[in-house]
C-alpha cells in the first residue's frame, strides 16, 4: 500500500502549496509547510480509513501544521500593506488582470474569511467540515464565507448584498 | 420575496454555501428573479475564486530568497525514497556508490564511535562544508571529508536498528533513488533538493522512516 499512498499525496501535492500559500502568504513558508504536512501525513496514514476522505484529511494537517509552524518558529505574520507581499510573483496569472486583482484581494481578506473559503473552495471541504475544523458553528462558517464573497464580489464588480446580524 | 424566507437570508445561503442550496432556498429563487441573478452571479464569481486560487505553481520553484532554505522535499522526494517499484538495484554499481563504499570502507573506524557529539561539535563540521543538517538522532561522529573536490560531512548517526553513516552531498545529483550494496554494507544514494544524500549500514537495508527523516533534515 506504500505506493498508492505516496502516488496520492503527489497527486494533492500542489493543492497542499496552493493552501498553504493562502494560509501563509508566503511561498517559501507554504513549502516547509508542505514538507511537514506530508512527513506527519506519511507517519500518520494509518489512521485515514477512508481514502475518499484524504483531501480534507489533508487539509486540516497542512492548517495544523502552519499553526505549529508559527508556533514553534515564531515566524513574523506577512503585513498586508506591504506592497510587496501584494506583489509576489505567484499571485501573477498570465496576462489576465481581473485575475490578479481578485488573487491580491483574496490576499487582503481576513485570515477568518479567508481561510474559510480557501478550505471550502479549494480544499472542496464541506461547511460541517470546516465549522469542526475552526471550532465554529456551522451558520457562523457561513456566515464568514457570505462575508468574503461579498467583499469579492466589489472587486469583480458586482453589488455586494445586504449583511446580515 | 417569496416563500418564508427573506432575500436577505437567502443571500447569505447563497453566499455562505452557492453549490448546496436546501429545499428552502431553493423555493425562494422558484419564485424570486433578484436572488435567482444573485446565485448566477455568484456561482460565476465562483468559478473566478477557483481559478485564483489555483495559483500557478510553476512559480513557486523561482526561490523567493536567495539564502539557502531548506529544500522542498514534499512529496517528489518522499516519492523517490518511498514507492517500492520506483527505485532499482543497480548492478553494477554506478561509480558515486562505488566511491561511497570505498570512502567509508577507508574510515572504517568511524563505526566505532559510541559517544555522541555535541551541537556544537556537529555544527562545525557542517559548517566547513556548507551543509544544514537537522536531526534529532544522536551524532556519533563527524567529519568533514574530501571527497570528488569537495568538503563533504560523513556523519554515523545512532538509531533504533543500530549506525548508520551518512553522506551529505551537496554536489552530486542522482535522479532516482539508488541502493547498492558491497563489502557487506547496504547503501542507498536519494535524491535530495539540488544534492544526493548517501546512507550506509551494516545491518541490512535502510528502512525508509530512517531515509526520510534524514533526507528532510538537509538544507544546503
Amino acid at each position: 500500500m506504500v505506493g498508492p499512498f505516496a502516488r496520492l499525496l503527489e497527486m494533492l501535492r500542489p493543492d497542499l502549496v496552493r493552501f498553504a500559500f493562502w494560509l501563509a502568504r508566503d511561498r517559501a513558508v507554504a513549502e516547509d509547510v508542505v514538507q511537514e504536512t506530508l512527513i506527519r501525513a506519511w507517519k500518520s496514514r494509518e489512521e485515514l480509513k477512508d481514502q475518499a476522505a484524504v483531501r480534507p484529511w489533508l487539509f486540516t494537517i497542512v492548517r495544523r501544521e502552519h499553526a505549529r509552524l508559527y508556533e514553534r518558529k515564531r515566524l513574523p505574520t506577512v503585513d498586508m500593506d506591504d506592497a510587496s507581499a501584494l506583489a509576489d510573483p505567484a499571485l501573477a496569472s498570465e496576462g489576465d488582470a481581473g485575475l490578479d486583482d481578485l488573487r491580491r484581494a483574496i490576499m487582503q481578506l481576513p485570515d477568518e474569511y479567508r481561510e474559510p473559503l480557501v478550505l471550502q473552495v479549494l480544499g472542496g471541504l464541506t461547511t460541517t467540515e470546516i465549522a469542526a475544523e475552526l471550532n465554529l458553528t456551522q451558520p457562523a462558517v457561513l456566515t464568514r464565507l457570505f462575508r468574503a464573497r461579498n467583499r469579492l464580489r466589489v472587486i469583480y464588480g458586482l453589488t455586494p448584498a445586504e449583511d446580515v446580524e | 420575496m417569496s416563500g418564508s424566507l427573506d432575500c436577505s437570508h437567502v443571500r447569505v445561503a447563497i453566499g455562505g454555501d452557492p453549490h448546496n442550496l436546501g429545499p428552502e432556498i431553493r423555493e425562494h429563487l422558484a419564485g424570486c428573479a433578484a436572488c435567482s441573478r444573485f446565485l448566477s452571479e455568484t456561482l460565476t464569481l465562483d468559478g473566478r475564486v477557483r481559478s485564483a486560487l489555483e495559483l500557478p505553481l510553476a512559480r513557486f520553484r523561482k526561490p523567493a530568497q536567495p539564502p539557502a532554505r531548506r529544500f522542498a522535499l514534499a512529496a517528489s522526494v518522499l516519492l523517490a525514497v518511498l514507492i517500492g517499484g520506483g527505485f532499482w538495484v543497480f548492478r553494477p554499481q554506478s561509480a558515486l556508490a562505488s566511491e561511497v563504499v570505498d570512502h567509508v570502507r577507508h574510515e572504517g573506524g568511524s563505526w566505532g564511535a559510541h559517544e555522541v557529539l555535541t551541537p556544537a561539535e556537529v555544527a562545525e563540521v557542517l559548517q566547513k562544508a556548507g551543509v544544514n543538517f537537522d536531526t534529532s538522532m544522536p551524532v556519533v561522529y563527524a567529519m568533514a571529508c574530501p571527497f570528488r573536490g569537495h568538503r563533504v560531512p560523513h556523519l554515523v548517526v545512532q538509531t533504533a536498528t543500530g549506525p548508520m553513516t551518512v553522506m551529505l552531498l551537496a554536489h552530486e545529483k542522482v535522479s532516482a533513488r539508488q541502493e547498492f550494496s558491497a563489502d557487506g554494507l547496504e547503501g542507498v544514494l536519494l535524491p535530495a533538493g539540488e544534492g544526493a544524500v548517501a546512507v550506509l549500514t551494516r545491518n541490512g537495508k535502510v528502512p525508509d522512516a530512517i531515509a526520510i527523516t534524514l533526507v528532510s533534515g538537509v538544507r544546503w
